[in-house]
């Protein structure tokens, strides 16, 4: 039941949602705040079909304040209609939060999301900024923070298991690759529940199109949790001109309490958050 | 600037409708999109907070008795880039708030809209403005 109102929602609203992700920028909603090094049109507006710009050594530059078209991606990260090849376990674990709603995911707890999900949060943008040796993500949401070594060095061996785990980024012409490992389980690698463990291992392709549009997928690999690699949907991100992140700090969360006795309430509270018995 | 307004205002309410589009938190989770409720009352509490705005509101019941109401809202960033200002709504503001029930019957509430009624300026709530 669930599933088909997710599936009714979602048909609903992806052309109001894509009028809706520009009409903010056009409207003169959101903040306005003119960025340096913005290409513009000849009445001064950000010219987002401008080509993408690049840094000094011709690599497209993915700088800029980002948020996704949709947010299907957030929901759920596979292309529609199609199911993640998980293994019993997560299949059961994910049945768990499907039918609870999802109401024990991490960010009741003020835990944010995790990777790739943090970037398709589309009410709250996150901010890169690709320097010569990191190019970091700053999230709106709660306010955190991703690095992603582009120094040339290596997946560590052995890393000390971390929330959004330890990347590493290469170019591969005009796409931006982002291996990550060594995650520690806890994060939902979606909000419909789809669950890793520490074997995770993601491989993430960013592709800048033009100045106003980002693309990327994410390849899956948790041998521990899925019988095969599966890859995302095809995310759309799109540039947020002459605006700024804002701060979101979770200083007033009212909803965990309330959460939490109605489904233990219900004798469906505590759950099993990882695969491990 | 009407036009504009008027798609934001569309646009904010298809999202507020939205329960994929939600709070940090399970919006299905909390609060039940099948109870609608649309109330009017006095403003006595407003926090202007993250991850979501709460304002509470007294609301007269038939019976003559008083019941305070809480109502969440989106984000303050949200709100902010929606065109709230963290005063738009005062203490003692008469507004009336379209909203879902929370599932577990008491007395709190998603707003979807919010309007005051002094000056029929409706205002987006924001609670569902993509902040999943």
């Amino acid at each position: 039941m669930r599933i088909d109102n997710v599936a009714a929602w979602r048909s609903g609203f992806l052309a109001l949602g894509l009028m809706c992700a520009t009409a903010g920028t056009a409207a003169g909603q959101w903040l306005s705040v003119p960025v340096a090094g913005t290409p513009r049109t000849a009445d001064g507006k950000p010219n987002l079909n401008a080509p993408a710009p690049r840094v000094a050594d011709g690599k497209p530059d993915l700088s800029g304040i980002w948020r996704a078209d949709t947010m299907r991606y957030n929901d759920n990260l596979l292309p529609p209609g199609t199911q993640a090849p998980m293994l019993p376990w997560a299949a059961e674990l994910y049945k768990h939060r499907v039918d609870t709603r999802g109401f024990d995911r991490p960010m009741t707890y003020c835990m944010p999301h995790g990777v790739p999900d943090a970037m398709t949060v589309a009410g709250l943008p996150f901010k890169i900024l690709q320097t010569p040796g990191d190019t970091v993500v700053l999230y709106e949401e709660f306010h955190k923070y991703r690095q992603i070594h582009t120094d040339g060095r290596k997946l560590p061996v052995d890393p000390d298991p971390a929330w959004y785990g330890y990347s590493v980024g290469r170019w591969e012409g005009e796409t931006f690759v982002v291996d990550t490992a060594g995650f520690k389980e806890g994060s939902w690698l979606d909000n419909s529940g789809h669950p890793h463990t520490e074997a995770l291992h993601t491989t993430e392709r960013f592709h800048r199109i033009n100045f106003g549009r980002m693309d990327l997928q994410v390849t899956v690999n948790d041998a521990k949790a899925y019988s095969r690699p599966w890859t995302s949907d095809t995310m759309h991100f799109l540039l947020q001109p002459d605006t700024e992140l804002l701060e979101h700090l979770c200083e007033n969360n009212r909803d965990l309490v309330s959460l939490q006795q109605y489904y233990q309430g219900r004798g469906q509270g505590a759950p099993p958050t990882t695969g491990k018995k | 600037m009407r036009t504009r307004l008027a798609i934001v205002v569309m646009c904010a309410a298809a999202l507020a409708a939205s329960e994929r589009a939600l709070a940090h938190h399970s919006f299905a989770a909390e609060f039940d999109e099948t109870k609608p409720v649309k109330l009017t009352g006095t403003v006595t509490k407003v926090e202007w907070a993250n991850p979501h705005i709460w304002f509470f509101m007294d609301v007269k019941n038939q019976d003559g008795s008083t019941t305070n109401w809480g109502f969440e809202m989106g984000g303050t960033g949200q709100l902010v880039r929606a065109g709230w200002k963290r005063d738009s709504m005062k203490l003692g503001d008469v507004v009336t708030v379209e909203a879902r029930r929370a599932r577990d019957g008491s007395n709190r509430a998603n707003a979807q809209t919010v309007v005051l009624n002094n000056t029929g300026q409706r205002l987006f709530a924001g609670s569902s403005q993509g902040q999943q």
